[in-house]
């Protein structure tokens, strides 16, 4: 039932934070293996799901910190994201995914707590105080960091597409 | 207002969460500004494409090991003893005293003055053992007083009346 329920929303988040399809089947296995030997230790009067997200949330932030993931690329975007999206201009829909491709790839200069904020708030839609109970912080911290992530991703987009524009 | 005071107001602004008057300064910037109104748009641009990353089906393979990993559990549990017993809370004072215990013993055996502890150890148990003997010859002269009178203490007891009974 825990798998069923929950496998395919931290499988997506190990996905986008590590950005490696193979690593991020591991991580989700790894984060459940913790879920079953940890789940003696739930305090039932807490929310489930927040619960599940906070300690998924640790464990990839620690792997990230223990090994850096030793590479510094993403799977490339195309390989499992690419949408079958039909645009009515098609011209818009290759600057579209242009966008998304640099994005994907800009998430990578993220530090691993304002990455994982930009996740959660704007891949997965959280709200901010949902967020913030599940990374333990502040309200205004994570509304920080939110803000702090989209400024360095605006910035990389900027610059890609200043440097498209010169060539 | 400065540029890039401004930069870092365009994420809560996108999100309607300046107050009016900060809202009111940034709007009066923009106006002014092609580049952060531009920069304003390369936010919005990234907000978007972040909301657009489609959610991935998790693969058969993963399943199959997600749903397999309670019976590895077990199996592994099997096969190594349990010590989750020892971090019920009801055992904390039992395993402090063992703490304090090991910590005196450890003192004891890698202290320098190790032979000055043994021979204080040992000068008290001499000393125990010379009171007890003295009791015990105390204890002994006093018994054989006692048997010395104990012909006197008999017979002293028998005059007495009330011992007697009733014989007359």
């Amino acid at each position: 039932m825990l798998v069923n329920t929950y496998s395919k929303r931290i499988f997506n988040i190990a996905y986008q934070f590590a950005g490696s399809y193979q690593e991020a089947e591991d991580l989700t296995q790894d984060i459940f293996l913790k879920l079953y030997n940890s789940l003696s230790k739930y305090d039932f009067r807490k929310n489930f799901t927040a619960w599940l997200f906070t300690l998924a949330k640790n464990y990839l932030i620690d792997q990230y910190r223990r090994t850096k993931w030793e590479k510094k690329t993403r799977d490339d975007f195309n390989d499992y994201y690419l949408t079958s999206e039909t645009f009515e201009d098609p011209e818009e829909g290759i600057v579209k995914q242009e966008s998304r491709r640099t994005i994907w790839e800009g998430i990578n200069n993220l530090s691993s707590e304002i990455r994982m904020a930009i996740i959660l708030r704007d891949i997965q839609g959280k709200k901010y105080e949902e967020i913030a109970e599940i990374m333990s912080l502040p309200l205004g911290t994570v509304k920080s960091r939110v803000s702090r992530g989209r400024l360095q991703l605006a910035k990389i987009l900027k610059e890609k597409k200043e440097k498209r524009n010169e060539m | 207002m400065k540029c890039e005071n401004i930069e870092e107001l365009l994420a809560p602004y996108l999100e309607d969460e300046l107050s009016s008057e900060e809202k009111e300064a940034v709007e009066k910037h923009l106006k002014t500004c092609e580049n952060c109104s531009m920069f304003l748009s390369f936010m919005e641009e990234t907000k978007e494409s972040l909301a657009d990353f489609p959610e991935l089906e998790v693969s058969e393979d993963l399943l199959d090991r997600l749903y397999s990993i309670p019976n590895k559990k077990r199996r592994f549990k099997l096969s190594l003893p349990s010590f989750d017993f020892l971090l019920r809370p009801s055992l904390q004072p039992v395993l402090a005293a063992a703490t304090i215990v090991l910590i005196i013993i450890s003192f004891y055996f890698f202290n320098p003055d190790k032979h000055f502890i043994d021979k204080s150890i040992n000068r008290q148990i001499h000393l125990g053992y010379s009171k007890i003997e003295r009791l015990y010859a105390k204890a002994e002269s006093f018994t054989d007083s006692l048997g010395e009178h104990k012909d006197n203490i008999l017979v002293s007891l028998k005059n007495i009346k009330l011992l007697r009974g009733t014989e007359d």
